[in-house]
């Protein structure tokens, strides 16, 4: 019974979402004046909308040839700097609950590896790091950035626990990549505000929009990013795998 | 602009960040540093409120653009106190954790510092999607605290809390991306000011989602079925955070939505007849469940929810009045809620005749239930004028029908509380929390004209729009 009622529920629920994506308008071309958007801090209607001066004057205000990073980090970096901390907010609820209800004593078999996976990890590792590092450190030219760089290399950690059963990170080193990456992040943005500038606003040369050294603050947060999401994706792997605190 | 507002999310991240480099260092010098950025967090809190207080709106601009091609910080009267209450209460309510009760105390003091600040990013932001990822921090690590309690049973709780809250956010994440579709901006000013131009039925369906996705942090029936769980499993001072944290900040995300965010609509009194009947529907659901509660901990949770249904309503009255009325209903609950909470733990251990817990819990009750001069009266006494002002006839019955309700269930806990000797001490440090939580409720009560002069200053912009 319950289970019907659930079930009808949620399809009414679908039902009504669907209704309402049909009624919804096609959006139109993001230039549409009818999208011009108000400053609440003027007052004022402006003759852009936001998308489009995120396409039009992106490359210019921030020096990065991605608008999305461009958006992603300065445009909406504070937004950013939560979404780094959900993943640390998880990473460290996962890691406060585990180590406080680990059952003692229980130890698991450990089998031997196979060895092609073994052999396999060892050839591919460098060069998935390398990877992950190069996608990262190239977020302002290329797609890709601190999330996924971060990404990658976390499943190079991961690699390495399948492989090689007894291989465990050290829970201290990652902790201390964990704290000063965030701390980085946080730190550019405070150096703005000492400076006399607002949170987060860009105070190094924005060089030449395509070119690695570009973008002012934009690929050192980005490196920061792909640290911090590096170490705390692979922290949440090695604390469900049951490593030492 | 003396203080900037973002250092009050920014610095305890910070800490959050650094605070495993000092772990070697053991659980007292992590509790000093915890409580060092969170009393460092307070006195900005505080400075943001007597710049408000003088000087009317904060605003700060993030990265140099100005919104809402970036995101900004819109402090106003009403969130100036808001933002003051959480970080004054959340510092003094770290002091009671114990560092050898939740082991390891590093990554509990980093999971509560995000707590405060998700919860004070909630509050500032003048961004809707930058709420909602303030939200998402809020809600994991509020799961988290609350699995770490002693209660084993808790870890269930936690699981049915996750469930529900990940839920209520997609919800809230298909609602900002309804808007966007739309209006193409995620700034609450600017979707405000061309609400009308979006198309009826989406509108509805924006709004609708939009309250179930907080509804859920916020309390509000139905979509609060995790409530008596957690609040009912968690240690004391856990359940205490989550009232003056996370929940203080959810029921005042709706009061942006609905004051600001659907400020321009033209269903907007619809909107706030609906959240009416929710709020009045919260309000006895709670009062008549935490009546039939025997356990002390589930009947102050049901109180809780009780409690949230009144704060909604006075928003949902939409006039000053009912702002004026829901700013001290929020302080009220946050301080003398959490102060019963704090209390509920000795109450189990046996009971608190003749002690300092049990005469800082009769001052609690009588302000939770509205007496002159807690700041819990006030809140009431303007939620009353507000509705007679309108002719709101069942809202005053259902004020004054619950509030008899809580005062003859709160009286039961009394008395069965102070009938019985202690057992267990006291943690001084619990006693210390307690008597800040009632003293601030008392002292807004006996100077209810500083922040009543003040909010009411900033609500004739806040109805106009403004912020």
């Amino acid at each position: 019974m319950r289970r019907a009622v659930s079930a009808l529920l949620a399809l009414l629920i679908f039902a009504y979402l669907f209704g309402v994506l049909l009624k919804a308008p096609i959006p139109g071309d993001y230039r549409d004046e009818r999208y011009n958007y108000y400053s609440p801090l003027s007052g004022r209607e402006a003759n852009e909308s936001v998308p489009d001066h995120y396409v039009e004057r992106g490359e210019e205000e921030t020096g990065s040839q991605n608008i999305v990073t461009s958006i992603v980090v300065l445009y909406r970096g504070f937004d950013t700097l939560g979404e780094v901390t959900v993943l640390f907010t998880a990473a460290t609820g996962v890691a406060f609950l585990l180590s406080t209800q680990r059952s003692k004593g229980e130890k698991e078999k450990k089998k031997e590896p196979n060895f092609m996976a073994s052999t396999g990890v060892g050839l591919v590792l460098p060069f998935i790091l390398l990877v992950g590092a190069y996608i990262f450190v190239h977020g302002h030219l290329t797609p890709g950035g601190g999330f996924p760089g971060g990404a990658v290399i976390a499943t190079g950690f991961v690699l390495m626990l399948v492989a090689y059963p007894r291989f465990q990170l050290r829970e201290k080193k990652v902790s201390v990549v964990e704290a000063f990456s965030g701390l980085a992040f946080a730190v550019i943005g405070l150096i703005s505000l000492i400076m006399g500038l607002t949170f987060l606003e860009n105070y190094l040369p924005k060089g030449v929009a395509g070119t690695l050294l570009s973008a002012g603050i934009i690929p050192l947060i980005y490196i920061a990013i792909g640290f911090k999401v590096g170490s705390e994706l692979s922290a949440i792997v090695s604390h469900m795998k049951g490593g030492e605190e | 602009m003396v203080v900037h507002p973002t250092l009050l999310i920014v610095l305890p991240l910070v800490g959050a960040f650094s605070v495993s480099l000092i772990r070697r260092y053991g659980g007292g010098a992590i509790k000093l540093y915890g409580s060092a950025y969170l009393f460092l967090n307070l006195i900005i809190s505080a400075v943001l409120f007597m710049e408000v207080r003088s000087g009317g709106e904060v605003t700060e601009r993030i990265a140099g653009y100005s919104p809402p091609v970036g995101i900004f910080l819109a402090v106003g009267a009403v969130n100036a106190v808001l933002v003051l209450l959480i970080n004054l209460f959340a510092a003094f309510n770290y002091l009671t954790f114990n560092p050898k009760d939740k082991e390891p105390f590093h990554r509990f003091t980093v999971l509560y510092l995000l707590g405060v600040a998700s919860s004070s990013g909630i509050v500032l932001t003048g961004d809707l999607f930058n709420m909602f990822v303030f939200f998402e921090i809020a809600a994991v690590s509020s799961y988290a605290l609350v699995a770490s309690s002693k209660d084993e049973r808790s870890v269930g709780s936690a699981i049915k809390y996750m469930i529900l809250g990940s839920v209520g956010s997609t919800f809230m994440l298909i609602s900002i991306a309804l808007i966007y579709s739309e209006l193409r901006t995620l700034n609450l000013y600017d979707i405000a000011h061309r609400i009308g131009e979006m198309g009826g039925a989406v509108r509805t369906a924006a709004f609708t989602f939009l309250i179930v996705g907080i509804g859920v942090e916020a309390e509000i029936f139905p979509f609060n079925g995790w409530v008596p769980g957690v609040y009912g499993r968690s240690d004391g001072n856990i359940s205490s955070f989550l009232v003056l944290g996370p929940s203080k900040a959810a029921i005042y995300a709706i009061l942006r939505v609905l004051i600001t965010l659907f400020y321009g609509s033209s269903s907007r009194a619809v909107m706030m007849d609906i959240a009416m009947v929710l709020g009045l529907i919260t309000l006895v659901v709670g009062e008549v469940a935490a009546l039939s509660e025997k356990d002390p901990k589930r009947m102050l949770a049901f109180s809780s929810i009780g409690q949230m249904g009144l704060i909604l309503i006075a928003i949902s009255l939409g006039s000053a009045a009912g702002i004026v009325a829901a700013v001290f209903l929020m302080v009220s609950h946050a301080s003398v809620k959490s102060a019963l909470f704090l209390s509920s733990d000795v109450y189990r251990q046996g009971g608190m005749r003749y002690t300092l817990t049990g005469a800082l819990s009769v001052g609690a009750v009588l302000g939770l239930v509205g007496m002159p001069p807690f700041a819990g009266f006030w809140g009431k006494w303007y939620l009353l004028s507000g509705a007679a002002d309108e002719g709101l006839w069942i809202v005053i019955a259902a004020v004054i029908f619950t509030t008899a309700v809580e005062a003859y269930y709160l009286a039961r806990f009394l008395s069965r509380g102070l009938s019985m000797k202690k057992r267990g001490g006291v943690k001084p440090t619990r006693v210390i929390t307690m008597t800040v939580m009632v003293g601030v409720s008392l002292l807004v009560g006996l100077f209810a004209s500083v922040i009543y002069e003040m909010v009411s200053a900033g609500v004739t912009t806040l109805l106009s729009g403004g912020i």
